[in-house]
């Protein structure tokens, strides 16, 4: 397979490739990959503080200011 | 959960238990969701047994876990997210046990697919309506916004796979789909971080929607990569 034809995954470097594999997911539940995706969202979503997010409901800098003592 | 729309007169040969214990592993070592999978496994089949043991119809146990989330989404939508998330608790085991149900009890049929499908729209559809409306009560026109985007790309998620499927073998692409969505919702209902899920959820859905439309691109122009 010509380097034009092959699957586009197959021509991109390993840094744009960690981003294609997050677009073009194909992985299944229960995988390593699937619970890296599953700890970096509960990372998102715990730390993040709801203030930078405008969050209606929560205020504050959250987990993430507690743990760096903001 | 989205039951296999395929007639299956007897009950299948390998039981619930047996599937679920060589499910989560990866070469000999069990995965964090795995672990978390057959955690809740446990209640789960005693709770199937007994549907079994009462030959509860599935489709009736479909109805009971959308009428129950309708309950969430009002909850939601009042901002007692704490009781939402323990409502949708109680939804989600429904919708969860009747496609396991209607395997076990062979009444599996091609119109319990599909009204499980419908039904799960509509639940989800409920959900967001609760957020829409707590946040246009609250005067904020930006979180009503990014709900109805979560909302429209929830649905373009679903709709994407089912046409996509009606065009090619399969379009399993893509990481946000209904059960992520569900879980998603109880962790920010529980811990409220509704905002953090919501603009998860939104960004995760547009790019599996994304993801779909490639592949099916793919698949049709005959490059196919399977999935």
């Amino acid at each position: 397979m010509s380097a034009r034809t092959a699957p586009l995954e197959e021509r991109l470097p390993l840094p744009l490739l960690f981003f294609w594999r997050i677009f073009y997911w194909t992985y299944e539940r229960t995988t390593i990959p699937y619970d890296l995706m599953v700890i970096a969202i509960l990372a998102f979503v715990w730390l993040t503080p709801p203030d930078w997010l405008g969050d209606p409901t929560a205020h504050g800098m959250g987990w993430l200011g507690r743990l760096l003592g903001w | 959960m989205t039951r296999p729309a395929v007639c299956r007169p007897a009950i299948p040969s390998v039981g619930l238990q047996e599937s679920t214990r060589t499910l989560h592993y990866i070469d000999g070592q069990m995965t964090f969701t795995g672990a978390v999978g057959a955690i809740f496994m446990f209640p789960l089949s005693a709770i199937i047994r007994i549907c079994v043991v009462l030959r509860i119809h599935p489709n009736v146990l479909t109805f009971i876990g959308v009428c129950i989330n309708l309950a969430a989404a009002w909850a939601l939508g009042v901002g007692r997210f704490v009781l939402a998330g323990f409502i949708m608790v109680a939804a989600n085991l429904f919708d969860f046990i009747d496609g396991k149900v209607a395997h076990q009890t062979g009444t599996a049929s091609a119109f319990g697919g599909f009204w499980d499908s419908v039904m799960d729209r509509f639940s989800d559809l409920a959900l967001f309506l609760g957020l829409v409306y707590l946040y246009a009560s609250l005067q904020r026109a930006d979180y009503v916004l990014i709900t109805a985007l979560a909302m429209t790309f929830t649905v373009l998620t679903s709709y994407a796979r089912a046409r996509a499927e009606s065009l090619i073998d399969k379009c399993k692409v893509g990481f946000m789909e209904r059960p992520e969505r569900i879980v998603l919702f109880m962790i920010g209902a529980f811990t409220n971080r509704m905002a953090a899920v919501l603009w998860v959820i939104l960004v995760l859905s547009v790019l599996t929607v994304a993801g779909r439309i490639y592949h099916t691109w793919r698949e049709l122009e005959g490059r196919g990569v399977t999935a």
